[in-house]
């Protein structure tokens, strides 16, 4: 009841934000939707079905490139585009590569997906005819809805049409997320999570659901990607490094994986908490590092834990 | 409906199944009988897929299904509930035993299959929002079975059904597998005691060290007091 308040309460916040002249409160809000969009496919690979990517910034900087090449380099600045565009490069993308990774599980998941991150990383990176290499690649303001807007400034643009923009896009991937997660493939992936040889004794294909839990999670990846390089003008080879997907992880544990909503409000929470730290210390790392060793410790079910602790905590 | 012939099966360099025989038709109840380590539990989980007769052939309704992976026998209806139930403890009742109606449809409606397994398991009806952790071990015993009965199954696979239970809740269970037996699968089901054997069991096999020693009905077990060891029973 208190939680479906707070969440309702949250919402009405985040809708009637862009009004209360706090142009930078909002503009800082922006990333943390697209993270929340990434994190909401990373829940669904790891909180759901239990296998834990150290290399989904992959898949965010696959969304962050699709936007600048279409927007930069060939034209296209249609956002509705960019999305579906970055969405079906994650397929492309994530399919063989997903192939590879969910032949194993637990570190051995982990250290390929990472080993995937690092390679997409190194080719960002030195690939300078193509990427741009540590220069990045610029994207340009996308046209939003076939309106190009052009009359409002940066800040206008961001933080009135864009942000609502943004804000659509995440509802509308929450929603298709909470209907994945509460139909029979999310049934399947839950059983994987819990017992992967007895779900196999059930008739559910283990490998052919981890991998279609992989190919969700990079499409919900590419999309947050893609709408994270419009605020900041740029996509650069770190959106693939690895603590990018470290920062990921921490994210979510800091939300709660167990919960449905835990990757929003972790996104959102890290945002804010990273804006305010960086501003007080430059040893903002070391202070993460402690806030994530407290998480871990005390708090394992993350901020929506200590929110809705009805459900058992996780074993 | 399922037949094995002369299966041999290795775990790492242990030879652990010898040469086994076995066969179950279907409305037939095969109860497979022998001690603890005889490998009544590595033959189940041969037919199941998990382990690869290195020697033989295994094959369901005549199609050969050794070498298959596991979900793909599931699918072709083996259901199998093992010694340690494996109950999904995060998914409800409800929800466990949904899951293979999602994962084999076709046959009989998902509604008549979740039906069945309630009608067979009518404790089941009252924890169907529970979650799996918070049954007690024959509820849990009662759930695995309903949840391989709700794949719709043409083989079922029940793997010490009887052991570690309360002896009350013993003839409940007993009850619900007769029940499941007038349903029409085959069931082939293990058990460590002659004692657990139902009464209705079509045929017997006795396991020992990984050898198939009898096969023939119940009564005919009289006549071999050199298997009373074995089996548990004063002859």
């Amino acid at each position: 009841m208190i939680v479906r308040a707070l969440g309702l309460a949250a919402c009405a916040a985040l809708l009637l934000l862009p009004l209360a002249g706090l142009p930078y409160t909002t503009t800082l809000l922006l990333p943390a939707f697209g993270y929340a969009i990434a994190l909401l496919g990373l829940n669904l690979l790891f909180g759901t079905t239990g296998l834990l990517s150290f290399g989904h910034a992959l898949f965010v900087a696959l969304g962050g490139y699709t936007a600048a090449v279409l927007t930069s380099r060939l034209g296209v600045r249609s956002l509705e585009i960019v999305l579906l565009a970055a969405a079906a490069t994650a397929v492309v993308v994530a399919g063989p590569v997903g192939l590879v990774c969910v032949r194993y599980v637990k570190i051995y998941f982990g250290m390929l997906t990472l080993a995937f991150g690092m390679l997409f990383y190194s080719f960002l990176y030195k690939f300078y005819a193509l990427t741009g290499g540590d220069e990045g690649m610029r994207v340009l303001r996308p046209v939003l809805l076939g309106r190009p807007l052009e009359h409002l400034d940066t800040v206008a643009f961001l933080t009135g049409p864009f942000y609502y923009y943004a804000l659509a896009v995440l509802t509308l991937a929450a929603l298709v997320m909470r209907r994945l997660v509460a139909s029979p493939l999310g049934l399947s992936l839950r059983s994987i999570r819990e017992n992967a040889a007895k779900a196999e004794s059930l008739g559910v294909s283990v490998r052919r659901y981890r991998l279609a839990a992989f190919v969700v999670a990079a499409v919900f990846g590419a999309v947050g990607g893609a709408l994270l390089v419009v605020p900041t003008g740029l996509a650069d080879p770190l959106l693939a490094y690895w603590t990018h997907s470290g920062n990921l992880v921490f994210m979510l544990l800091l939300g709660g994986f167990d919960h449905f909503f835990g990757p929003v409000l972790g996104a959102v929470v890290f945002i804010l908490l990273q804006d305010q730290v960086m501003s007080l210390t430059s040893y903002w790392r070391f202070l993460f590092g402690a806030i994530l060793a407290v998480v871990v410790i005390f708090f394992p079910r993350g901020l929506m834990g200590l929110l809705d602790p009805r459900r058992a905590p996780a074993p | 409906m399922l037949a094995l012939r002369d299966v041999d099966v290795y775990i790492q360099a242990s030879h652990i199944l010898r040469k086994v025989s076995l066969e179950a038709a279907p409305g037939e109840l095969v109860c497979l009988v022998g001690r603890n380590g005889a490998g009544k539990t590595t033959t189940l989980r041969a037919v199941m897929g998990y382990l690869r007769p290195a020697g033989g052939t295994i094959t369901l309704a005549g199609q050969p299904i050794g070498g298959l992976p596991t979900h793909a026998i599931a699918a072709r209806g083996v259901g199998y509930a093992p010694e340690e139930s494996a109950v999904f403890g995060d998914l409800t009742v409800a929800e466990n035993i949904e899951l293979p109606t999602w994962t084999r449809p076709g046959g009989r409606p998902a509604a008549e299959r979740v039906a069945r397994a309630y009608d067979v398991f009518p404790r089941l009806r009252g924890f169907a929002t529970r979650g799996g952790t918070q049954l007690s071990g024959g509820e849990r015993k009662m759930l695995s079975i309903a949840r391989a009965l709700a794949l719709d199954p043409a083989l079922l696979l029940l793997d010490e059904p009887f052991e570690g239970l309360s002896p009350a809740i013993i003839p409940q269970l007993g009850e619900s597998i007769a029940a499941i037996a007038r349903l029409g699968p085959a069931i082939v089901l293990a058990a460590s005691n002659i004692h657990h054997v139902p009464v209705y069991a079509s045929r017997l096999y006795v396991i020992e060290r990984g050898e198939i020693v009898f096969a023939g009905l119940p009564q005919d077990l009289r006549g071999r007091p050199d298997l009373a060891r074995i089996v548990g029973q004063a002859l």
